[in-house]
């Protein structure tokens, strides 16, 4: 099958097979992630400004475990991605924040 | 699985619109770039008519409008960037030995939406008037209250269509240099045009979908009613000259550094020697484009931002001098010493330092917001942006298809006809160019349509319209020169130049279908140049000889872009009242929409649920041709 490789001899990122015990640990930590934030608003006693606050958080924490374990981020041989959203991010972080802030400022 | 698939092959027109080959899509974007060229062009001359004479009435005020504005919106958006990605279609994959880019489809797809927007923008001048905002539409001026016609609506539907197209090859050709290269390219082995074409490409990934947001608030104020720029109601007309320049200003370092490469691998081929400073190249490429994401609001002096807002873009742009500088004597440095031959390709390439120089001599003048508050809105400006794009990106385009037209199509562009469009073009650029820096600074405003006699104006108004006559005859020139290089019979050597450093060379002109009979091994830094110093007259394989798998052609490409250019015909007459009681229910109701949108995910669906394995050019096959490697 290698013969018929399209892309000639690029070298190839295969992933080592982990076990499932990871991708179970990162499901159920994703799921409390969740839970934490139904419930810091179900809960509503506390004030709107920490809500705010430990929903940002929560999500932070939420998108980190999504590209590092279901992005497969946290692996060998994702430099390139991991650059390439790094930009991104600073880029459009300097537009908006910049734009923003001389606009309304 | 040596199973040969069969594959129906097209023949004539069909084999065009089906083709998922980069040397066809390449020869594709040259011919639709080529003619949206063309069509910029004559705006550009009927400008200068209106522009030769004070007072003059050649066209009127709201067809001058139209014209400048489509002139800049074509000569970007459809002319020179399609006429980029023809060159790196043709070249990058060959540059780092495979056999295609890593999206075939999707490089097929990239070229027809951008062939269907440019036509749906053109199709503007005979449905009710072009674009008249300028190409940069800002707003209130783009706005309903302002721009009553449908024109700032085919601006913003067709170049949401064209921009698909353009985002969908950057993110090609960024997947093609990542995962593609031949067996020892390591990045700093990779030619400089694919480093230049890798930094375009990242550009075109992040400033993009600025102007794809910029486009979509736009068309929503102006066809569904929204107040995204609209004051009264809470919008801020600023947001879009943010958005625009957001994406505007990379969109010029988009433009330009794929020139950079070309001129790299042009004077260092003619040199016959390596690219002087190869590591600093990348370094201040790299550097270009970070930077040049930084400086968007340069363009925005004048509009109240603040000194310090000022101070700070200012010296951001001061700062690409830097890297730009560390190019210009890289160049020169690489001719140094060398045995220069002055082909067309070459002097094209020799031209474009000097020219590209004073466009960036000027470019640092405008960047000191003080002084820009005397520069903005005038013909200084103007020329500045004529410097770098025509004097720097347009004279790289012609040194480029002079270097690879052999390559393309197998045959050599006329030396002769050549040096002749070169003295042509250039003389002609500069009579029209350089005397609008005066007529600015002597306080010609840009966009005015005619202008009083006796301010000091008249001459050199003249002299510009002669000169941009005489840009004229160099295309015409050059355009008898590849007429001519048809009736020659196809198949110049491979290595044409006889100084060919890069894959590319390695390779018979024009190349067969698959490229590369066997995928060569990289060696070092211009890899065909290390193996000829060595003594080899071909690239070492890198593979046996094997069955080579080869994507099939589809005419889904084509028929998406036929959907979504319905969608947006049909998306942008919405409101009209036709006077005829079946077409305004069809259009109110978004029908037309919907039927274009259809036909765009129908073939979305279509291409999701048929695998589609392509086919395979066994060993025999490749022999029987008779084809070195």
């Amino acid at each position: 099958m290698t013969s018929h490789d399209s892309n000639g001899g690029a070298v190839k990122h295969r992933h080592r097979q982990e076990g499932p015990q990871k991708h179970i640990v990162a499901f159920i930590f994703s799921i409390i992630l969740t839970l934490i934030a139904f419930a810091a608003v179900a809960a509503g006693g506390v004030n709107t400004a920490f809500t705010v606050l430990l929903l940002l958080v929560m999500a932070v924490l939420q998108v980190l475990v999504q590209l590092g374990y279901w992005m497969h981020m946290k692996d060998k041989g994702h430099m390139i991605p991991i650059v390439f959203m790094a930009g991104g991010f600073f880029v459009a972080g300097t537009a908006i924040i910049a734009a923003l802030y001389w606009m309304w400022w | 699985m040596a199973h040969a698939h069969s594959v129906k092959r097209y023949k004539g027109l069909m084999d065009w619109l089906t083709t998922v080959d980069h040397k066809k899509i390449a020869i594709l974007y040259l011919i639709a770039g080529g003619l949206f060229f063309g069509i910029g062009g004559i705006e550009a001359l009927l400008i200068r008519v209106q522009l030769a004479k004070p007072m003059n009435d050649f066209v009127t005020a709201q067809q001058f409008n139209e014209l400048i504005t489509m002139h800049g919106t074509t000569m970007i958006f459809l002319g020179v960037m399609p006429i980029i990605f023809a060159l790196m279609n043709a070249v990058i994959p060959l540059q780092i030995g495979a056999r295609d880019v890593a999206f075939p489809f999707l490089n097929s797809l990239g070229f027809w939406t951008f062939l269907f927007g440019g036509l749906l923008l053109n199709l503007s001048w005979i449905m009710g008037g072009a674009p008249d905002a300028g190409w940069t539409s800002y707003t209130p001026l783009s706005s309903t209250d302002y721009s009553t016609t449908h024109g700032v609506d085919f601006y913003t539907i067709g170049l949401q269509i064209a921009g698909l197209g353009t985002l969908i090859g950057g993110i090609n050709f960024l997947a093609t240099i990542i995962t593609m290269r031949a067996p020892g390219m390591s990045f700093m082995r990779m030619p400089m045009f694919t480093w230049t074409t890798f930094v375009t490409s990242t550009m075109i990934l992040f400033a993009f979908p600025a102007i794809t947001v910029g486009l979509v608030l736009l068309s929503f104020d102006r066809i569904l009613g929204a107040n995204f720029f609209n004051p009264s109601m809470g919008g801020n007309p600023v947001l879009w000259q943010h958005i625009f320049w957001i994406f505007g200003h990379p969109e010029v370092y988009i433009l330009i550094l794929p020139a950079f490469g070309i001129i790299s691998e042009v004077v260092s081929t003619f040199s016959r020697k390596r690219l002087f400073g190869y590591s600093s190249m990348v370094f201040a490429t790299i550097l270009i484009a970070f930077l040049g994401f930084m400086v968007w609001a340069h363009h925005m002096f004048t509009t109240g931002m603040g000194p310090v807002a000022n101070a700070l873009f200012s010296i951001a742009t001061m700062l690409i001098a830097v890297p730009t500088g560390i190019k210009i004597f890289n160049w020169l440095f690489t001719m140094w010493g060398g045995q220069i031959r002055f082909t067309t390709a070459n002097l094209f390439a020799s031209g474009f330092i000097p020219t590209f120089v004073m466009g960036g001599v000027t470019g640092v003048m405008l960047a000191s917001a003080p002084a820009d508050y005397q520069y903005h809105d005038t013909y200084f400006v103007v020329a500045h942006f004529h410097y770098v794009i025509v004097g720097g990106l347009v004279l790289g385009l012609f040194a480029g298809l002079h270097y690879w037209w052999p390559k393309m199509f197998g045959r050599v562009l006329n030396e002769k006809l050549g040096k002749l469009e070169f003295w042509t073009f250039i003389i002609g650029f500069h009579l029209t160019f350089f005397v609008q820096h005066f007529l600015g600074l002597l306080g010609m405003q840009r966009r005015v349509f005619t202008y009083l006699p006796n301010q000091g104006f008249d001459l050199l108004n003249l002299v510009s319209t002669v000169g941009a006559f005489l840009m004229g005859v160099g295309v015409i020139v050059f355009l008898i020169n590849v007429v001519i290089s048809f009736k020659q019979p196809k198949g110049v050597d491979g290595d044409v130049w006889e100084d060919g450093r890069t894959l590319e060379w390695a390779i018979p002109s024009p190349p067969p279908e698959y490229n590369f009979k066997q995928t060569p091994l990289v060696r070092g830094i211009d890899a065909f140049w290390k193996e000829k110093m060595a003594g080899n007259k071909e690239m070492t394989p890198a593979e046996p000889v094997g069955p080579i798998h080869m994507p099939s052609p589809t005419i889904l490409p084509f028929v998406m872009s036929v959907g979504l250019f319905i969608a947006g015909l049909g998306f942008m007459f919405t409101k009209d009242d036709f006077g005829n009681g079946l077409l305004n229910f069809l259009f109110s109701n978004y029908i037309i929409t919907g039927i274009g949108l259809a036909i765009t995910f129908g073939s979305m669906l279509l291409r999701s649920l048929f695998d589609d394995h392509g086919w395979h050019i066994e060993p025999d096959e490749l022999n029987d041709k008779g084809v070195k490697a």
